[in-house]
């Protein structure tokens, strides 16, 4: 199996180490500017951010970005919705079950799959901590309350979801029903 | 000195006995390795793996997967090349047998030590840096005894001049001296517990200084070193240019200490630093490449041994995957790639075709090159050495493309925020679940891979089994005169050495200089280059002899070495210990820990939460909305050691503490089903039977006093009387709430832990 030797020109180094000879080939043109570039663009990057001042405070990439986001939100979104017309939400099937989806992965940990209550308090009766009426449970949810370990779920869910899934516990409670608001309430239901 | 005979020949033989130990060593702690990976990827996949056991969970089994991988395997691996092909190299025996079996033995000794220690929970939460301070201290003395033999080995040479895999070695054993003692420096609280001496983002910066060039100088740098020698012994073709491996070389060791920074991109670290960790690893493409260029082109003339060489097989595939991630994790170091990359799936790839497809082929190409020869017999089936290869060529396929595929929807899921200005997938759990069929294809190719390895077992095995272990042996002339060593002016006063100076000296003026520095070091660095360049043209021919006779003069060149190595580390480190530590960075101060949160802390530590948690939320629109504000330095200023984490299996906790209340997380530890359906964590039950010994505390606290955490002065009985009152409190609480919580059991300090991360306190911030 022996090849003659493929580049009799290359120039081999005079000593051997252990039997191991080495070439002297030049180091090849795409490599050197591969290095070059990734040098010549350090330099420009360092100039771009440290000394022309471009580089800004994660404040305020973060508030510019989120600027963005809310005025693109903004444009979307229709106001905050009525007692009525979240009333009338927890009528539309679609609407319903669009919120039992997201109440059966977001809420149903704490409040139990039936609303019955686990961590947080029963659903269904009619005892209220913070108010019952559909827009102080769209606050609620939205907000949070951070004291009982009710995360703020307006951030997360935003306020399609979060009219969903108020519609969805309204589904389980008739307009006018008798309301008591007990803040003392313990936040554990006893089912 | 008048004699001029030819000097007698003199028999050398080689101690191989200790290099056949290292490499049988290496092969099996391989497979150790390698099963705890496939173990903990089982449990990724299937919770229940995790059986319900303090010392078979996830937290503590990963620790020992990647050191087993990295410090039994590849450190054997690596003892045994460096050893077998130093001494031939340089034409001498090792001058000490004694120290050769001292390194043996007290190699294998800490292997087990931290094999024990790790699943009980002991470790310092410093990734690849967890093993317990007196381990540290038996590794640093066996490392120094394999240095004295290394260095006493080159001194005694009969050979006068030294070899591009010397060089690497060098540089390994320099380095990783530097890298390990620094990243170790702690003050223990008991035999088992210490803190570092860094805390917060200093010590985020050192552990990334260490941990990624731990990557550098121990998965990376040796293995050169061993491919140097062992391709083209292989090949039987000469290596393809020295003068490439120059440039490789210095270029590889002194811009990979740079490049830390880019394991902390987008967090709170000063920019400065993280544009460093950026461009440096952009500069660091070209210098790994030029590695593979060597080996592969090693290799030309003699492609077609491939198809019947394994050992050329599983070089040309290490080789080439080498290449493969060289590039890949400068690409995932640009800052805009990082956002997406980071604290997923992304980075376990990546650094498993490192591991996998370098390490681990490197590896098999050298065992099945050297066995034959150090048992003077033939390779006991080719073809299985052959199965072997696609085998584990296929695993590391399908585990790198598993993780591409569940990293990147990670990245893209949990970035995700709809046009109506909220996130798309609000529930972290819904990305753990939605990768579980790559968690398994993960577990799948993993297992390949493992499979591949045993074949290797049973192979070499049978290649060894009832033959003769033999030496090696050669017959040297002493060298004829002694190459005088550099002196220390022609050292450092020459061209090559005095233009990197300038560079260095130049580029550090503009990085600290602002403006004025600006305008010093830019003609500087210009007119540097420029000399350089005409200098090279006219006389280039003189750098070259001048390197030649450094390369017989192996005090310089070493020195040289640590000077190239030491540079980049101090440069970023030395400022960064200087920021204020007592005054605010940012107008924020962490709240001190009660001793209730201290000992829950370092529960968290004990669990190895941080291995799947991270605590650090970066200024991305989708990272404010799900997890709070971005962190800041000050909120982490009295971690010690720092949990910002590198991996998000789970999510962010920097700010966990105002989301939910002690039920939530008394019941989400007993069970993290009850309370986030589909998580894949483990259950704690352990912590829940366990009684918290704040009698460890009073220790702990002076130590942190020590280290300049302002606790109030307090007895060792107020310290312990009010980590007792805090734990009543929360007991009392859960009681109110319906559960039978005693205040004694482990679970309430982790809930006071859990309870109070992300509480700090706004103070005027300090004027520069």
């Amino acid at each position: 199996m022996q090849k003659s030797k493929v580049e009799p020109v290359d120039p081999l180094r005079e000593h051997v180490y252990d039997g191991i000879q080495e070439y002297d080939n030049r180091l090849p043109n795409w490599w050197l500017w591969t290095f070059y570039g990734a040098i010549i663009f350090t330099v420009a990057y360092w100039f771009y951010y440290h000394q022309a001042g471009m580089d800004q405070p994660n404040e305020v990439i973060l508030a510019r970005a989120k600027a963005e986001v809310t005025a693109r939100a903004a444009s979307l979104s229709k106001g905050p919705l009525t007692d009525d017309q979240l009333w009338s939400l927890s009528l539309d099937p679609a609407t319903v079950a669009a919120g039992r989806l997201t109440f059966v992965s977001t809420c149903a940990s704490c409040h139990g799959d039936n609303l019955e209550g686990k961590i947080g308090p029963n659903l269904t009766d009619q005892r209220w901590i913070h108010g019952g009426n559909p827009a102080q449970i769209v606050q609620t949810v939205t907000t949070g309350v951070a004291a009982k370990g009710m995360p703020a779920w307006g951030p997360l869910l935003g306020a399609k979801r979060v009219n969903e899934v108020v519609a969805f516990v309204l589904s389980y409670h008739k307009k006018g029903e008798p309301m008591v608001i007990d803040p003392t309430a313990t936040a554990t239901g006893k089912p | 000195m008048t004699t001029t005979l030819t000097p007698a020949k003199v028999r050398i033989e080689f101690n191989d006995a200790v290099v056949r130990a290292f490499m049988l060593a290496a092969i099996v702690w391989g497979a150790v390795g390698m099963l705890a990976g496939v173990l903990v990827a089982s449990q990724l996949a299937f919770h229940a793996m995790n059986f319900d056991t303090s010392w078979f969970t996830f937290g503590r089994l990963r620790p020992l997967h990647t050191n087993a991988a990295i410090f039994a395997f590849v450190g054997n691996m690596m003892f045994a090349g460096i050893y077998h092909s130093s001494q031939r190299l340089l034409k001498q025996r090792l001058p000490s047998d004694f120290l050769a079996w001292v390194h043996f033995w007290g190699w294998q000794l800490i292997i087990v030590a931290a094999a024990i220690t790790l699943p009980m929970g002991l470790t310092r939460s410093k990734e690849y840096a967890e093993l317990i301070w007196p381990i540290n201290a038996l590794v640093v003395v066996i490392w120094v005894i394999f240095a004295v033999n290394f260095f006493w080995t080159i001194a005694r040479r009969n050979e006068p001049t030294l070899y591009v895999a010397l060089w690497f070695y060098i540089a390994t054993i320099i380095t990783v001296a530097m890298l390990y003692i620094v990243n170790h420096l702690q003050i223990p609280t008991s035999w088992t517990h210490s803190y570092p001496i860094f805390g917060g983002a200093q010590d985020a910066l050192v552990q990334w200084w260490y941990g990624h060039n731990a990557v550098a100088f121990f998965l990376t740098t040796p293995i050169l070193g061993i491919m140097y020698y062992y391709m083209p012994k292989a090949a039987e073709r000469p290596v393809y240019s020295y003068r490439l491996s120059i440039v490789h070389f210095w270029s590889l060791v002194f811009i990979y200490i740079w490049a830390g920074p880019h394991h902390l991109l987008n967090t709170a670290l000063p920019s400065w630093l993280q544009s460093l960790g950026m461009v440096f690893s952009l500069m660091l493409w070209a210098p790994s490449w030029g590695g593979m260029l060597n080996g592969l082109l090693t290799l030309r003339g003699a492609w077609d041994k491939l198809r019947t060489d394994p050992v050329l097989k599983f070089f040309a595939a290490g080789v080439t995957f080498y290449g493969m991630s060289t590039f890949e994790g400068p690409l995932m170091a640009i800052k805009s790639v990082n956002a997406l990359s980071h604290y997923t799936d992304w980075t376990i790839g990546h650094v498993h075709a490192g591991t996998l497809g370098w390490n681990g082929f490197m590896a098999a190409g050298m065992f099945y090159w050297l066995a034959p020869r150090l048992w003077k017999t033939q390779l006991y089936s080719v073809r299985m050495a052959d199965i072997h290869f696609w085998t584990g060529m296929v695993g590391i396929l399908l585990y790198i493309a598993s993780m591409w595929v569940s990293g990147i929807s990670q990245g893209l899921m949990l970035n995700a925020v709809s046009p109506d200005g909220v996130l798309v997938y609000p529930n972290f759990v819904e990305v753990v679940t939605s990768a579980h069929a790559m968690m398994v294809t993960r577990m799948i190719g993993g297992a390949l891979y493992l499979a591949g390895w045993v074949l290797m077992i049973y192979n070499l095995t049978r290649t060894i089994w009832g033959t003769q272990a033999v030496n090696g042996v050669i017959e040297v002339a002493a060298p004829e005169h002694e190459t005088p060593s550099l002196s220390f002016a022609a050292t450092f006063f020459n061209a090559p050495v005095l233009y990197s100076a300038a560079l260095v000296v130049f580029s550090c003026i503009w990085m600290f200089g602002g403006s004025v520095g600006f305008l010093i070091a830019l003609p500087g660095l210009i007119l540097t280059v420029i000399t350089a360049l005409v200098h090279f043209e006219t006389s280039g021919s003189t750098w070259g002899q001048w390197y030649e006779r450094l390369l017989a003069s192996w005090v310089p060149f070493a020195v040289l070495t640590f000077i190239a190595v030491a540079l980049g580390g101090a440069i970023q480190i030395i400022p960064t210990l200087t920021l204020e530590r007592t005054t605010a960075i940012d107008g924020i101060h962490q709240k001190l820990y009660t001793p209730l949160e201290l000992y829950g802390r370092d529960l968290y530590i004990r669990e190895g939460c941080y291995l799947c948690h991270s605590q650090m939320i970066r200024p991305f629109v989708s990272e404010s909305m799900r997890y709070g504000d971005p962190s800041k330095l000050g909120e982490s200023m009295y971690d010690y050691p720092f949990q910002w984490g590198s991996k998000r299996t789970g999510p962010d906790l920097a700010r966990v503490g105002v989301k939910y209340d002690d039920l939530w997380h008394y019941r989400h530890m007993l069970n993290p089903r009850s309370t986030s359906p589909g998580s894949i964590m483990p259950n704690y039950p352990w912590l829940f039977t366990q009684n918290s010994d704040y009698s460890v505390l009073p220790n702990r606290i002076h130590v942190q006093q020590m280290l300049g955490v302002p606790f109030p002065k307090q007895t060792p009985e107020e310290i312990v009387a009010a980590a007792r009152k805090q734990a009543e409190e929360i007991s009392t609480s859960l009681q109110g709430k319906g559960v039978q919580a005693i205040p004694d059991r482990e679970i309430i300090a982790l809930i006071a832990y859990l309870k109070q991360l992300g509480q700090f306190e706004k103070v005027a911030p300090t004027k520069k």
